[in-house]
């Protein structure tokens, strides 16, 4: 029982980080073990709170995908105009003006023609349309239009044709239909050839759209494709303010050509056409596939806001039982600390082991909530036709957002702790 | 040379219920390298509040202690801290080992805050409970050791970082006769190897066993002498 002079024998209390804190890690999921109903229990709130704000987080990211993949649909560089007036509103309806919003065939014309880099225009007249058979019966989302509506949309003939310039110029009645109405009218029968009777009129079905699939809930293959001649005159017509009015229309441009200039040229175009003044309203109104997923996705953003917020009251709540549940931890082992610091612990070494504590318990917690959210993002994107994307990113930011939901509900009682005094702490029973 | 332990008029009061109590009223004394003194008094006579601040658990309401020549007075808490890893070893009369940790991890406490790393911790922590006769109980928990065992294990986490002093409040209060001769008996051997041994009681016998015998009562020391016919624990054990 030899002792040596005491100084030489013991370096300077330097200290290795890494070695610390795994002491910390070892001590904090001791005291965890030791009471580990009350543990299992607070974590469950962490975990509750992760879950949400993972779910709300790859729910936003999921609509923000779902934006892009139905802008990729139509092809992704596209003007749209309408006859409506500019008042430059994004949203809401339009604000009232003594001016009728124009927008006709010639127009179109006139844009495919003086507006450089289009690949091609659409004009639109759309009517929901009942279509009779001897079996049954459906209603859809006619579209009228030209044979280019199938080039700018990318979804041509599948089976049969597409509608072609002459079925425009006759005024035919022919229709393209896609696959879900061909499938909920003709079942697994051919649809070509087939006689239909549409809001009475007969037609013949031609052909069958190729399949585009659908999102955000919007089956896009629930249409059909008329001449937009037949349109006009068999159906909507009589409710256009003139006889070569459009309800829509599609400017596709060359792959990579600023939207921006293609916008511009468009709107020269057509206020020379309607002679528009310097700060009048214009009675048309232009806008981009860009502009479309800014603000839809600032929609998608402020949803995503929303939705985060309202989740982490629930990680708030699981944060307030760490620091309840500390505290609790700090009252039952304030004899450990007195013994603690008797024995050498600075006042640091304490508030470092009642940290490293709660944010274990936080961090357990917010992996299992990271994994159950994983879990039901992966199951919700499978079966349903929206995707719930929890990614690499979404994950480690839950995972560190928890550990510090226990640094700062742990910041108080750990800061306690250290504060005691030895003896005092000692000194309790 | 400078006294290990010297207090100057040290005085620490408390307020209770409005009244004024004075636990430790002007005491001034000199402890050397090498002693072995026994601190007596009946209970409230403030002998534990005299080793408390001599320990730097406690801090003086006035006086000052000077622990290896080093005022106290003045240091911070962290550097407290540091004065009670390195010069002083205490041990306990509830031992305060931590339950579910084994003798190892207990002994072993002290070296995490001197910032050795984990090998040197196990090799210093093995060897001290060897010396202890505890070298076939290194992986028990405090609940599978005897009280005996339990204190052999808080002295050797107690000596574990080399100190000046042992501190010892009460050592053998929760123990029986024949295992405090136990501890009696390692005292007597670790103040032989040169550590200054510093034992509060209530209890003669245990006094007895001390070289000097300073005795409290109401906060003054009424008496301070050397031990007159000492017992020596190992011999006894001997004879037996």
């Amino acid at each position: 029982m030899a002792s040596q002079p005491a100084d030489t024998s013991l370096a300077p209390a330097r200290r290795n980080v890494f070695d610390s804190w795994g002491v910390n890690i070892a001590i904090a999921l001791t005291a965890l073990r030791t009471n580990l109903m009350r543990s299992l229990l607070t974590m469950l709130g962490v975990m509750i709170g992760v879950f949400a704000v993972t779910l709300a987080v790859a729910v936003g990211n999921g609509a923000a995908e779902a934006v892009t993949e139905t802008v990729n649909r139509f092809g992704s560089n596209m003007a749209f105009v309408l006859p409506r007036p500019d008042d430059n509103q994004d949203f809401g309806p339009p604000r009232r003006t003594s001016e009728r919003g124009r927008l006709t065939e010639r127009d179109l014309r006139a844009i495919e023609n003086e507006v450089p880099n289009v690949l091609a225009v659409a004009p639109q007249l759309r009517e929901p349309l009942d279509i009779e058979v001897a079996g049954g019966s459906t209603t859809t989302q006619a579209v009228g239009s030209t044979p280019d509506y199938g080039v700018v949309t990318s979804q041509l003939a599948a089976r049969g044709r597409y509608i072609n310039d002459t079925d425009v110029a006759s005024a035919s009645r022919v229709a393209v239909i896609g696959q879900t109405v061909a499938e909920s009218l003709f079942g697994d029968s051919d649809p070509v050839g087939q006689k239909v009777r549409v809001k009475e009129v007969p037609f013949t079905i031609i052909g069958v759209l190729e399949e585009k699939g659908s999102t955000f809930g919007d089956d896009g293959d629930d249409t059909m494709v008329i001449p937009l001649s037949t349109m006009r005159q068999r159906f909507v017509g009589d409710r256009l303010p003139g006889p070569f009015d459009l309800q829509f229309a599609f400017v596709a441009f060359q792959d990579g050509y600023p939207l921006e200039r293609g916008k511009e040229d468009i709107e020269k175009v057509m206020k020379a056409r309607y002679r528009v003044q310097e700060g009048d309203v214009s009675p048309f109104t232009v806008r981009t596939t860009k502009e479309f997923v800014e603000q839809t996705s600032f929609i998608t953003g402020i949803l995503q806001a929303v939705l985060v917020s309202i989740a982490s009251i629930s990680l708030l709540v699981g944060g307030i039982g760490i620091m309840n549940i500390m505290l609790v931890s700090v009252t039952e082992r304030t004899r450990e600390i007195g013994l603690r610091m008797a024995l050498g612990a600075r006042r640091s070494d304490i508030r470092n082991q009642f940290l490293v504590e709660a944010a274990v318990l936080c961090t357990l917690g917010g992996t299992v909530g990271l994994a159950l959210a994983w879990t039901v993002g992966t199951a919700v994107s499978t079966s349903y036709d929206f995707p719930v994307p929890v990614g690499m990113g979404t994950a480690l930011g839950a995972v560190g957002f928890s550990a510090m939901i226990g640094l700062i509900f742990g910041g108080y009682p750990a800061v306690r702790a250290s504060r005691l005094s030895p003896i005092e702490a000692l000194r309790t029973e | 040379m400078h006294p290990l332990v010297e207090t100057r008029d040290l005085v620490k009061t408390y307020t209770l219920g409005g009244e004024t109590i004075h636990a430790v009223d002007g005491v001034s004394l000199t402890i050397e390298r090498g002693e072995y003194v026994a601190i007596m008094g009946a209970s409230g006579s403030g002998k534990s509040t005299f080793m408390n601040m001599i320990g730097c658990l406690d801090v003086p309401s006035s006086g000052t202690v000077l622990i290896d020549g080093i005022e106290t007075g003045d240091m911070s808490t962290d550097e407290l801290a540091g004065l009670r890893n390195r010069k002083i070893g205490f041990v306990f009369q509830q031992f305060n080992l931590l339950a579910r940790t084994t003798s190892i991890d207990n002994v072993a406490v002290p070296l995490i805050y001197a910032g050795l790393d984990t090998a040197t911790r196990r090799e210093r922590a093995t060897a001290k409970l060897i010396d202890m006769g505890l070298g076939d109980r290194l992986l028990n928990t405090p609940a599978k050791l005897s009280g005996g065992q339990q204190q052999r294990v808080a002295i050797a986490r107690a000596l574990v970082t080399e100190p000046l002093i042992l501190l010892a409040d009460e050592p053998t209060g929760a123990l029986d006769t024949k295992t405090s001769e136990d501890i009696m008996a390692i005292f007597e051997e670790l103040n032989a190897s040169g550590i200054t041994v510093i034992v509060v009681t209530h209890e003669d016998e245990i006094a007895e066993h001390a070289k000097r015998r300073i005795e409290f009562r109401d906060g003054k020391v009424i008496e301070d002498h050397a031990v007159a016919n000492r017992i020596i624990a190992a011999q006894r054990e001997e004879m037996a």
